[in-house]
């Protein structure tokens, strides 16, 4: 029996090739985006799996409050939470303190290397995370002082082997650890990759014993992981925190009129939902990934309503074999499960084809979506799995209505031929129309919008001019009384070269988050309880210059004070901060800061530090005259090349033992929006396939709807219809559907597309015409799409048309 | 084998009731040949559809192999007229899609026979027509009375007690025409009971019995 249903669909596939083609075709279009897209969908979810103690393990977040208002969020906070959570909270089994470091230059047979990830970490590291050692104890390898683990990539760059432990680990010619275990490397999907771990215990004893970290509450940048004992609530354990927080800075936060709140992060939701500052690694956007998960199941969705469209508008041209099937004996299931059969058939072959398609653009998709995904895909269960779940999914939603029209046949009507369509499945039909149409609509506006958006946060002016500079990373080795004299010299000398404008040294550069988070400041004689946090950057006399920023009021930092390195420049924001209006009224005002004073020379305007994503943020230019920091260099002409030489070869002149590593501002800058470029184009691809599979099943039920329109078309064109009219006729029913898709795409549009812009700080004001557009757009193709068969029936001859009858 | 009592049907148009068929009584015994004649609109074929099982009257009674079908579910009425009736149509109705082989198949799948048992019962059939040399051929590649042929074999093959024909040879020429209604007759001789919806008095003459319809009523029978 199945065979023979099998038979038949095969038969009425190769019958309608032309309606068998767009409904494989589209499906197979459908089930491809979506397979791509699950995949990556997959393996952004996938981030932290790899930890045995996944479920377990929290990190502490911390958020600042200054006057009852949240200043700052933190992913790495104060340095005492975990040792002092730990210590009152029976919940917590063990924690681990991770402190970024910079990166660190060791010697490898006479040459500088330079390792970026490097942290420090607490003994219970290869405990709570899951970094099988391949050789070391875990339970020892990061106790004692000046001790390291290696990555196992790490220990063969410098030693070419992994079989160190005991050997000795020489850093910035400045500092010696003895190697105590090597671990294999992180997979990809993790947050924190570190090449190299220095124990935690060498971090407390460089602060010495009057900077305790243990003890410290008010200097944040300690990430704190945290496990907890299998049974314990999460919820439960953050109640407890409170208390503790009370006890040991109660007194203090209130005479600052502060607060500090920690929150336990589940380790699986930080690659996702995590934004805050002093992250170790970069994250993900849970919003993206759900949004590209909807696209793709809208696309496979506008697949199937292709099929549920063209099988019921089809419907009448199969009634004769339902009638003479249930005359000849059929019941009504057997039919049903005949059709279903034909939707498993053609779901089948388009399941086939799209294995194909993705076969064929992995290169492609990875290229757009900066993914890496291979063909190892198909030895994954996972692939097999949502393969086989959109197959099943797709057999029966898109089978089982027409099955039931179908097979809901009554002999005597069919075979008598009074076969109407019914004004029911026409009805749904219609509907199914018009959730394309507002499908493809929406996501047109959404394509539309966020270019729109890109294109914009491109375009802004930032306010600081990052124009044609070179940047180089600061020099780590040999960094000692003598380095002032010697970044002096080397300024001077690069200076007196014609290409080079300027050169300034800074704590950090623009297109990243500003490091240096700094509370307590407060005017002089204020109350204490006027304390606000602000972001510093150190910079020495050339910033303001080299960086072009715009100065409101006061003066730029200059040699000509001798008192400068106890001034200060505030940006916009910041003197809004400290309570003035007007930029004059902040100049000459005096500031504490860490138990120093320094005076406010200068008020700049508000310049975009970051991607338009961020906020202007309360900003200090401290003057340091031996500021350590990048190095940038402001070149004049177009010859890059050469002044990256003359630049690399004084480099290597004053600082030996270095490393040289630069790059061009604006590529930097610009990085910031590579996810939102790969977002917008992937968003655009996936729209554009949308609409081609709409477009194909309205091509399919054009061609029906035409087709049965013939009669009537011939009998007005022998009334004497022209031809215009006739088209008109066959184009309004059409145009109509679209109008009611534009009215329900337009509200839920515009609500999707405010919330995906609120996430920009400076954003585009959503326009009119970016909803207009899209529906001309739509209309345009549907309108080719439509006039294929309807341009064909209108000019046919009427004499041709009735003579069918 | 077959009883009609006072079997009505209608349909309202307003407040009018237009009957079709209007208290027939009927009595057909196992074996006859019975040919049903009248005008367009006289109710024939609605009459053979409801002794068909096709199609339901508004009131009467239908007994069919002693039993009161009528009043059965649904699925017991498609159990019995599966297993006791074939269909030969006016317009052959047979299913493009398949061959002539699988067209005649298919009544035995639905009987959920056997496919080594129903290979025979196929080959018997298409012997006893002559037309083993086109079960391969797709219904558009035959003549019309090659159709109307696969068609009665189709309705054959499940052995029926009761073959009920729609002007089976409305769309055939007199030669096709006399050749199904001799397939007719011979069939009638081996104990098969037929009824026929006719327009033609010469394939009338076939039958042992003739019944007239009229507005929906039986005029006179001969």
């Amino acid at each position: 029996m199945i065979k023979n249903y099998f038979k038949i669909a095969w038969r009425n596939i190769m019958r309608h090739k032309a309606y068998s083609g767009i409904n494989i075709f589209g499906l197979a279009l459908g089930i491809a985006a979506c397979l791509l897209i699950l995949q990556y969908v997959s393996f952004e979810l996938s981030y932290e799996n790899f930890q045995a103690n996944k479920d377990r393990i929290y990190r502490i977040q911390q958020d600042r409050y200054d006057n009852g208002k949240l200043s700052t969020q933190w992913a790495a906070g104060a340095f005492a939470v975990g040792n002092s959570f730990k210590d009152a909270i029976p919940e917590i089994e063990d924690y681990v303190k991770l402190v970024q470091n910079r990166g660190v230059i060791t010697e490898v047979q006479d040459h500088p290397l330079k390792i970026d990830k490097v942290f420090f970490a607490s003994a219970s590291f290869f405990k709570i995370f899951t970094y099988p050692l391949l050789s070391g104890d875990k339970n020892t390898a990061l106790k004692e002082p000046f001790t390291a683990a290696l990555s196992e990539t790490t220990a063969r760059k410098i030693f070419g082997s992994t079989n160190v432990v005991g050997k000795r680990l020489e850093l910035n010619r400045n500092s010696n650890y003895t190697i105590t275990a090597v671990y294999k490397d992180a997979p990809v999907n993790t947050q924190i990759k570190p090449d190299i771990l220095l124990s935690y215990a060498t971090f407390i004893k460089m602060r010495g014993p009057d900077n305790n970290p243990e003890t410290a509450w008010e200097w944040d940048g300690c990430l704190t992981y945290v496990l907890l004992h299998k049974d314990a609530a999460p919820a439960t354990v953050e109640k407890k925190f409170p208390p503790i927080v009370e006890k040991f800075v109660g007194d203090d936060m209130k005479k600052f009129n502060s607060a500090v709140t920690y929150h336990l992060q589940p380790l699986k939701d930080i690659h996702l939902y995590s934004h805050y500052m002093l992250e170790p690694g970069p994250n993900g956007d849970g919003k993206t990934v759900y949004l590209l998960l909807g696209i793709a199941f809208f696309i496979v969705i506008i697949a199937w309503v292709n099929y549920i469209n063209l099988a019921t508008a089809r419907a009448i041209t199969r009634a004769r074999e339902v009638g003479v099937r249930k005359a000849i004996g059929s019941q009504r299931k057997q039919l049903i499960f005949q059709f279903l059969s034909e939707s498993a058939l053609l779901n089948g072959i388009a399941l086939l084809l799209s294995l194909v398609i993705v076969i064929a653009v992995i290169p492609g998709f990875n290229a757009l979506s900066g993914q890496q995904i291979s063909l190892s895909l198909f030895t994954q269960n996972q692939f097999w799995f949502s393969l086989g779940a959109l197959f099943i999914a797709g057999v029966f939603l898109s089978g089982l209505y027409p099955a039931f029209v179908l097979s809901g046949f009554k002999p005597i009507d069919v075979l008598k031929g009074n076969m109407g369509s019914t004004k029911q499945s026409s009805l749904l039909r219609k509907s199914l129309v018009v959730f394309q149409f507002a499908a493809s609509l929406f996501l047109l506006i959404g394509t539309v919008t966020v270019y729109r958006q890109i294109q914009y946060m491109r375009q802004q002016s930032l306010g600081i001019n990052i124009d044609q500079t070179l940047v180089v990373s600061a020099p780590v080795v040999g960094i000692d009384s003598t380095y002032l004299p010697k970044m002096t010299a080397f300024k001077e000398e690069l200076g007196q070269n014609t290409s080079i404008k300027n050169i300034t040294i800074s704590t950090s550069i623009p297109g990243e988050a500003v490091a240096w988070n700094a509370g307590g400041i407060k005017l002089v004689g204020s109350d204490e309880s006027t304390q606000k946090q602000y972001r510093v950057i150190g910079v020495d006399y050339d910033y303001l210059r080299t960086y072009g920023l715009k100065l409101i009021a006061g003066r730029a930092f200059s040699k000509d004070f001798g008192t400068d390195d106890s001034s200060v420049i505030f940006n916009r924001k910041a003197i809004e901060q400290l309570g003035f209006n007007q930029p004059n009224e902040a100049l000459n005002k005096r500031i504490d800061f860490w138990g120093r004073q320094y005076t406010i020379v200068g008020v700049t305007e508000n310049f975009h530090q970051q991607s338009l994503h961020e906020a202007f943020e309360p900003l200090i230019l401290r003057l340091i005259p031996d500021v350590k920091g990048y190095l940038s260099v402001k070149t004049n002409a177009a010859q890059a090349n050469k002044t990256i030489s003359l630049v690399k070869a004084e480099w290597n002149k004053f600082f030996p033992g270095n490393t040289f590593e630069y790059f061009f501002l604006d590529d930097h800058f610009n990085d910031q929006y590579k996810a939102d470029q790969r977002f917008g184009q992937v968003f655009g691809l996936f729209t554009a396939l949308a609409i081609l599979v709409a477009c194909m099943g309205l091509f399919g039920l054009a061609s029906f709807t035409t087709l049965q329109r013939t009669k009537e078309i011939g009998i007005r064109k022998v009334l004497g219809a022209s031809i215009t009219s006739i088209l008109k006729l066959l184009y309004r029913e059409f145009a109509f559907l679209l109008l009611i898709a534009f009215v329900i795409a337009t509200p839920l549009a515009w609500l999707s597309t405010s919330k995906w812009l609120e996430s920009y700080a400076f954003r585009i004001n959503l326009h009119w015409i970016y909803f207009v557009l899209p529906f001309f757009f739509m209309a345009f193709i549907a309108l080719i799409t439509v006039s294929f068969q309807s341009i064909k029936a209108a000019i046919a001859n009427p004499v041709k048309s009735l003579r069918t009858e | 084998m077959l009883q009609l009592k006072n079997i009505y049907k209608w349909f309202n148009t307003g407040s009018n009731r237009t009957f079709i068929l209007k208290d027939i009584n009927l009595d057909i015994k196992q074996g006859e040949f019975v040919s049903i004649m009248g005008p367009s609109g006289s109710g024939k074929s609605t009459l053979l559809n409801v002794m068909g099982m096709l199609d339901e009257p508004n009131e009467g009674k239908y007994i069919f192999l002693d039993q009161d079908v009528l009043h059965m579910k649904e699925k017991q009425r498609s159990e019995i007229y599966k297993s006791h009736i074939g269909f030969v149509f006016q317009a052959y109705h047979l299913i493009d899609e398949l061959t002539v082989y699988e067209n005649i198949e298919t009544p035995l799948i639905y009987q959920n026979i056997k496919s080594g048992e129903r290979k025979g019962m196929v080959a018997d059939m298409l012997d006893r027509f002559q037309i083993v040399g086109k079960k391969d051929l797709f219904p558009n590649q035959l003549s019309g009375g090659q159709q109307q042929l696969v068609g009665i074999a189709r309705a054959l093959i499940v052995k029926p007690k009761l073959i009920l024909a729609d002007e089976p040879t409305g769309n055939l020429n007199s030669k096709q025409g006399e050749e199904i209604m001799n397939i007719f007759k011979e069939l009638n001789g081996e104990g098969v009971t037929i009824i026929q919806v006719t327009h033609s008095e010469k394939n009338a003459e076939y039958g042992s019995r003739i019944i007239h319809l009229l507005d929906g009523r039986i005029e006179k029978e001969s």
